[in-house]
C-alpha cells in the first residue's frame, strides 16, 4: 500500500509541475490585463504545433525548436492582443468573449491545415529513473526539469528585469503603475504574449510526451482555470502552490479510488476551499 | 474605485437608467413592434416546411433560456453553467414524467423548481465572488453536472442518455408533431417575453438593473446585492429549467453532452449579438444565432472559423447587441 | 430583411437540384466532422464517397432501366445528439433524402432514429449501442462489426493463450466507451476471466499514469486496449510499459497498430496481440486504402472499407429491387443480401439473436500479432470462434 502512495505521490508532484506550467501563462495574462483567455488551450496547442513542425519538416533540434515555438506564438500573441482584444483592455466580459471567438479560429484553422488525427513525435528521453520503490520515466523528468527552469527564468525576468518589473506593477494596481510611467500600450501586448508565450512552451515540452492534435488545447485550459481559481487570479505563488496541490489530490485519489468519482471530487473540493477562501489560496482579496 | 473590476463595460451617460424607483413604469408596446413580432411569430406557419418549424421551436427554446441568462447579467454577473441548468431541468422533467408518469406540466413545474433550488444553493455558497470568480466558478460547477449526469447511469442512463421521453400532452392533448409542438413553444417564448417586461418596471427589476449598473451605489441606497444577485440567479435558472423541460420533449432524447460548456459558450454568444441589456436581445440574439450553423453547414471545416471572425467583428463594432441598431431605443428602459 | 435571406438562400441553392431531381440520387452523409471524431465521421463519408466514385464512372446506378447519379450530402453532426436531429431535419425535409450513412455516434444515432424511422429512411449507421438496432427500427442497419460481435471469440481465444484470470482496461467515458466496458466484461466472464479493473476518463485525457498506477497494484494479468483511439492506445502502452508492466496487451476493437507502435516504439509493442477487421494479406483492402490516400491525402480510417462495402450493399438492393424511391422494398432486398463479396471479404446479415433483428453485418476478422512493429495474422475468426491459422 504505501508503495503505491509512494508512486502516487511522485506522480502527483511530477504532474502538478506540469499543470503549473500550462497555468502560469493564464495567470499572468489575467492578472495584468484582466482578461480571462479561453484560447489559452489553443495557444498551448499552437506551441505544441509549431514545434512538431519545427522538428519534423526543418528538423531542429528539440530545445531550438521549443524557442523557435516560443517566439512564434508570442508574436502571434501579440498580433491579437492587437488588432483582437485592445478595444477590450477594460472590458472583462466582452475581451472573454472575443478571446473565445480567438479560441474557435484558432482550433479550426489547426484542424483545416493538419487535419484532426494525431501526429506523434519522438521522445527526447528514454528509460526511466528509480526514486527508492517509485518509478519515473525519464520523459517526464526532463519535462518537469525544464518547466522548474522556465519558471526560474520567469522569476529573473519578472523581479530582476526592468520590463518585468513593469508588468508586476501593472498587475498589481495598473493606474498607479500608469501615473508611474509604466506604458500601458506596452504592457498589454507584452503581458498577453508573454503569457500565451508560455503556453506554448508548455505545449511545446509536452509534445512528445502527449502528442499533438488541434485536440490538445482543452485539457490545459481546464487544468489552468482549476489552478488560478484555486490559487488566485493574479497570483503566480499561489499558481505553484495550487498547481503541486491540485496534481497531487488528482493523483492520489485516482490511486486509490475510481478515476471518475476522484474527478467529481476534485470539483467538489474546489468548490469547498473557495467557500472558505474566495480569492483563492493566495489570492488577493477583491473589493 | 476601480472600474476594470466590474464585469459589464461602463455605460455612458445617456444611457444610466433612473435609480429613482417607480420612475420606469411599464409602458405599453408600440404598435410597429408587436405587428413585427406577430409576422415573426407566425411565418413559419405560413411556410409550412418541416425544417422551418424544426429551427423555429429551437429558436423559441434559446430565447427563452438567452432572456433568462440576460436576467443574470443585468445583476452584473455572467454565468457559465447555464447549460447545465437547462440540463437539469431537463433531466428531472424526464426523471419526473417518464420515471414517476406525472402530467406535463407537473414535470416542467418540478424542472422550473428544481433547477431554480440547485441555483439557489450554489448562489448562497458563490455569489460572495464578484466578476471572473463567479465565471470560473460556474465553469467548474458545469463540469461537475456533466461528470454527475455521466456517472450516475442508473437515473441517467449515462452517456447513452435517455430514450423515447413521452412527448408533451397538456389535457390529453399530444403535442407530437412539429406545428403543434411549435404553437406551444411560440406561446410559451411569448409568455416568458410577457413576463419579463413586467419584471424589468417592477421594483424587483429596477433592483436588479442597479445592481448590475452601479453596486456600489445600489447597497448605499438600500438594495441587496448579493440579495439581488440570488434573486436574479434562482429566477433565472427557473427559466432555464423551463427551456431545458421544453427541449427534453421536443428532441424526447437527452444526453449529457447536449448541456456541456460548449452550450453554455453558445448562450453566452446568443446573448452578447442579441443584446443583453434590451428585452428583446435574447429573442434576436436566438433568432439570428440559431440557424446560422445552417448557412454554413455545407463549408464544414471552415464554418467555425468564419463564426470566430463573425463574433470577433460583432464585438468589435457593435458591442451592445444587434438590439441597440434595431430597437431604435424604442424598448429600452431609458426615459 | 435577414430572415428572408435566409429562406431564398437555401431555396435557390435547390433549384438547379431540383431541375436534376430526374437523374440524380442523393445520399445523405450525417456524420461526425470536427471534433475528435472526424476522423471516423470521414472514415464513413470517404467511403460512402468512394463507392458513389465507382458507380458514377460506369454513368451512374443503373436502377429499374434508368442511370442515376449518385450525389452524396454531407452534413456535420459535431458528436451532439441536437445538431445530428437538426441535420437529419434538413436531409429529410430539404433535400428529401431516404439514405442516411451514418450517424456515427450512438447518441446522435438514438436521437435521429424516431424521425428516420418514422419517415421510412433507411439509415447505415456505426453508432455502437446495443439499442441502435432492433426489430422497432427497420429501417436501420449497421455495417460495421462492435465489440458485441467481435469480442466473445477473440476473448475465449485470447484467455485460452494466456491463461488470464484478471484483465484490466480503461475506457472513455462516453457512450461507446461505457458499451465497450460492458460487452467486454460480460466476454471476459463468459470466457472464465474477469475484467476486474475498469477506468472510466475524459476523452482528452493523456495521462494515463494514476489510472495505470491503480491497476497495477490491484494485480492484473492483461491489459486491454479496446475503446480508445490510437494515439491514446498508445500512450496507454507506452505509461504501461514505463511503469513496469510486462504482462501481454491486447486490443480488440478497430486498427491502430501503426499509431501505437509510433507513440510506444517497438519494444513496447512487442508481442501486442491485436484485431484487424480486415486480413492484412487483402489485396483489395489494401487497394482501396491506396485510393483513399490518393484521393484524401489521408491515411485510411480501419471503418471505411466496411461503409464502403456498406453503401454498395444498399446500390445492390436498390438494383435488386428495381427502384430507389420505395424504401421499403429496398429494406426488404438490403435484408436478402446473402454471401455479398465486399472488399472485406463475404459479408452476411445476422444478429437475430442478440437484437431480434437481422440487420447487423457480420464479415470476417482476425487477430494479429504485433513482431518488430508489423501485425503477423495468427489466427481468422467468425462470429462463433477464432481458428489459429495453420502457416
Amino acid at each position: 500500500m504505501s508503495n503505491l502512495l509512494v508512486q502516487a505521490l511522485v506522480n502527483g508532484v511530477i504532474i502538478g509541475l506540469l499543470y503549473l506550467l500550462m497555468a502560469v501563462g493564464f495567470t499572468l495574462v489575467f492578472g495584468v490585463m484582466r482578461i480571462v483567455n479561453f484560447a489559452h488551450g489553443q495557444f498551448y496547442m499552437v506551441g505544441a504545433f509549431a514545434t512538431y513542425v519545427l522538428m519534423a519538416h526543418w528538423e531542429w533540434p528539440f530545445l531550438a525548436a521549443m524557442l523557435g515555438a516560443f517566439v512564434v506564438t508570442a508574436a502571434v500573441g501579440w498580433v491579437v492582443e492587437w488588432v483582437v482584444l485592445k478595444p477590450f483592455r477594460h472590458d472583462e466580459l466582452n475581451g472573454m468573449i472575443a478571446t473565445i471567438g480567438v479560441a474557435m479560429i484558432l482550433q479550426s484553422a489547426a484542424l483545416l491545415v493538419f487535419g484532426p488525427d494525431s501526429q506523434i513525435m519522438p521522445q527526447v528521453a528514454e528509460g526511466v529513473f528509480r526514486l527508492g520503490s517509485a518509478i519515473v520515466p525519464a520523459s517526464r523528468l526532463y519535462v518537469a526539469v525544464c518547466s522548474v527552469i522556465i519558471l526560474a527564468c520567469l522569476y529573473v525576468f519578472l523581479i530582476h528585469t526592468r520590463q518585468g518589473k513593469a508588468l508586476r506593477a501593472a498587475v498589481q494596481d495598473m493606474e498607479i503603475a500608469m501615473a508611474q510611467g509604466v506604458r500601458a500600450k506596452f504592457m498589454y501586448p507584452l503581458g498577453f504574449s508573454i503569457g500565451v508565450g508560455l503556453a506554448a512552451i508548455a505545449g511545446a515540452l509536452m509534445a512528445p510526451l502527449f502528442s499533438v492534435s488541434p485536440f490538445i488545447g482543452s485539457t490545459p485550459l481546464l487544468k489552468a482555470f482549476i489552478v488560478v481559481i484555486l490559487g488566485g487570479l493574479g497570483s503566480i505563488p499561489g499558481a505553484a502552490l495550487a498547481s503541486l496541490l491540485l496534481g497531487i489530490i488528482e493523483s492520489v485519489a485516482s490511486s486509490f479510488i475510481s478515476n471518475s468519482v476522484a474527478e467529481i471530487l476534485i470539483f467538489v473540493l474546489v468548490m469547498a476551499i473557495l467557500v472558505v477562501r474566495p480569492a483563492g489560496l493566495l489570492g488577493k482579496a477583491e473589493a | 474605485m476601480n472600474m476594470s473590476k466590474t464585469v459589464l463595460p461602463p455605460m455612458s451617460h445617456e444611457a444610466a437608467p433612473a435609480l429613482i424607483r417607480g420612475s420606469a413604469a411599464a409602458r405599453p408596446p408600440k404598435a410597429a413592434a408587436l405587428g413585427l413580432l406577430a409576422v415573426l411569430v407566425g411565418l413559419p406557419f405560413l411556410m409550412n416546411q418541416a425544417f422551418s418549424y424544426h429551427l423555429a421551436i429551437f429558436i423559441c427554446i434559446n430565447a427563452i433560456i438567452v432572456m433568462s441568462l440576460s436576467l443574470l447579467a443585468r445583476a452584473g454577473q455572467i454565468s457559465l453553467c447555464h447549460g447545465a441548468l437547462v440540463g437539469v431541468g431537463a433531466y428531472v422533467s424526464v426523471a419526473c414524467v417518464k420515471g414517476l408518469q406525472w402530467p406535463f406540466l407537473a414535470g416542467v413545474a418540478a424542472a422550473m423548481l428544481a433547477a431554480a433550488c440547485v441555483a439557489y444553493l450554489l448562489g448562497r455558497i458563490v455569489l460572495r465572488l464578484q466578476g471572473v470568480y463567479f465565471v470560473l466558478i460556474t465553469f467548474a460547477f458545469s463540469e461537475l453536472v456533466r461528470l454527475v449526469l455521466l456517472e450516475w447511469v442508473g437515473l441517467t442512463g449515462g452517456a447513452n442518455g435517455i430514450t423515447n421521453i413521452p412527448a408533451a400532452s397538456i389535457a390529453g392533448f399530444v403535442f407530437s408533431d412539429k406545428p403543434a409542438f411549435y404553437a406551444l413553444a411560440a406561446l410559451v417564448m411569448l409568455a416568458v417575453l410577457a413576463f419579463f417586461w413586467f419584471f424589468y418596471a417592477s421594483p424587483a427589476g429596477e433592483a436588479v438593473d442597479a445592481v448590475g449598473e452601479n453596486p456600489a451605489l445600489a447597497e448605499s441606497s438600500g438594495i441587496g446585492v448579493r440579495r439581488t444577485q440570488l434573486y436574479a440567479f434562482t429566477l433565472a435558472s427557473a427559466f432555464a429549467g423551463l427551456g431545458g423541460a421544453l427541449l427534453a420533449h421536443y428532441l424526447r432524447y437527452i444526453s449529457p453532452e447536449s448541456f456541456n460548456m460548449h452550450y453554455s459558450v453558445a448562450l453566452i454568444i446568443m446573448m452578447v449579438v442579441g443584446g443583453r441589456k434590451f428585452l428583446l436581445g435574447g429573442l434576436i440574439g436566438a433568432l439570428v444565432m440559431t440557424p446560422l450553423p445552417e448557412l454554413f453547414r455545407g463549408a464544414v471545416e471552415t464554418q467555425d472559423i468564419f463564426y470566430g471572425v463573425a463574433l470577433i467583428l460583432m464585438l468589435h463594432f457593435m458591442p451592445q447587441g444587434l438590439a441597440s441598431v434595431r430597437l431604435h431605443r424604442k424598448q429600452r428602459k431609458t426615459p | 430583411m435577414n430572415r428572408m435571406l435566409k429562406v431564398l438562400l437555401p431555396a435557390a441553392l435547390m433549384l438547379p437540384g431540383a431541375v436534376l431531381a430526374q437523374d440524380t440520387l442523393k445520399i445523405g452523409a450525417l456524420v461526425t466532422l470536427s471534433g475528435a471524431g472526424a476522423a471516423w465521421g470521414q472514415a464513413l463519408l470517404y467511403g460512402a464517397e468512394l463507392a458513389a466514385d465507382d458507380v458514377n464512372a460506369q454513368g451512374g446506378l443503373e436502377v429499374g432501366g434508368k442511370k442515376y447519379k449518385i450525389e452524396v450530402i454531407p452534413y456535420d453532426d459535431k458528436y451532439q445528439s441536437a445538431e445530428a436531429v437538426t441535420a437529419a431535419n434538413r436531409l429529410v425535409s430539404d433535400d428529401k433524402v431516404k439514405y442516411i450513412i451514418g450517424p456515427m455516434g450512438s447518441a446522435p444515432a438514438l436521437a435521429v432514429q424516431p424521425l428516420t424511422e418514422r419517415e421510412k429512411i433507411i439509415i447505415m449507421t456505426l453508432g455502437f449501442t446495443n439499442k441502435a438496432l432492433s426489430p422497432e427500427k427497420p429501417y436501420s442497419f449497421r455495417p460495421n462489426l462492435t465489440t458485441e460481435e467481435t469480442s466473445y471469440p477473440i476473448i475465449a481465444w485470447l484467455v485460452e493463450r494466456f491463461n488470464l484470470k484478471k484483465v484490466g482496461g480503461l475506457f472513455p467515458n462516453d457512450e461507446s466507451g461505457q458499451q465497450i466496458a460492458g460487452d467486454l466484461g460480460k466476454a471476459y466472464k463468459q470466457a472464465g476471466a474477469e475484467l476486474s479493473s475498469k477506468e472510466f476518463f475524459e476523452r482528452q485525457r493523456v495521462d494515463m499514469v494514476p489510472l495505470l498506477t491503480r491497476m497495477l497494484s490491484a494485480g492484473i494479468d492483461a491489459i486491454e486496449l479496446d475503446g480508445n483511439s490510437p494515439a491514446t492506445a498508445g500512450m496507454i502502452v507506452r505509461q504501461a510499459r514505463e511503469l513496469g508492466f510486462t504482462g501481454p496487451i491486447v486490443r480488440n476493437g478497430g486498427p491502430a497498430t501503426p499509431e501505437i507502435v509510433a507513440v510506444a516504439g517497438k519494444a513496447a509493442t512487442e508481442g501486442m496481440m491485436v484485431t484487424s477487421l480486415q486480413d492484412p494479406d487483402n489485396k483489395e483492402v489494401a487497394q482501396y486504402a491506396q485510393r483513399y490516400a490518393e484521393k484524401y491525402n489521408k491515411k485510411m480510417n480501419g471503418f471505411s472499407p466496411a461503409f464502403y462495402d456498406g453503401t454498395h450493399m444498399l446500390f445492390k438492393a436498390m438494383q435488386n429491387a428495381g427502384t430507389v424511391t420505395d424504401t421499403t422494398k429496398v429494406r426488404d432486398a438490403l435484408e436478402q443480401l446473402k454471401d455479398y463479396h465486399g472488399i472485406q471479404g463475404v459479408l452476411n446479415w445476422s444478429g437475430k439473436e442478440r437484437y431480434g433483428i437481422n440487420h447487423q453485418v457480420a464479415s470476417p476478422f482476425f487477430i494479429s500479432e504485433v513482431k518488430d512493429g508489423q501485425e503477423v495474422t495468427v489466427a481468422r475468426c467468425t462470429l462463433e470462434k477464432c481458428v489459429d491459422i495453420k502457416k
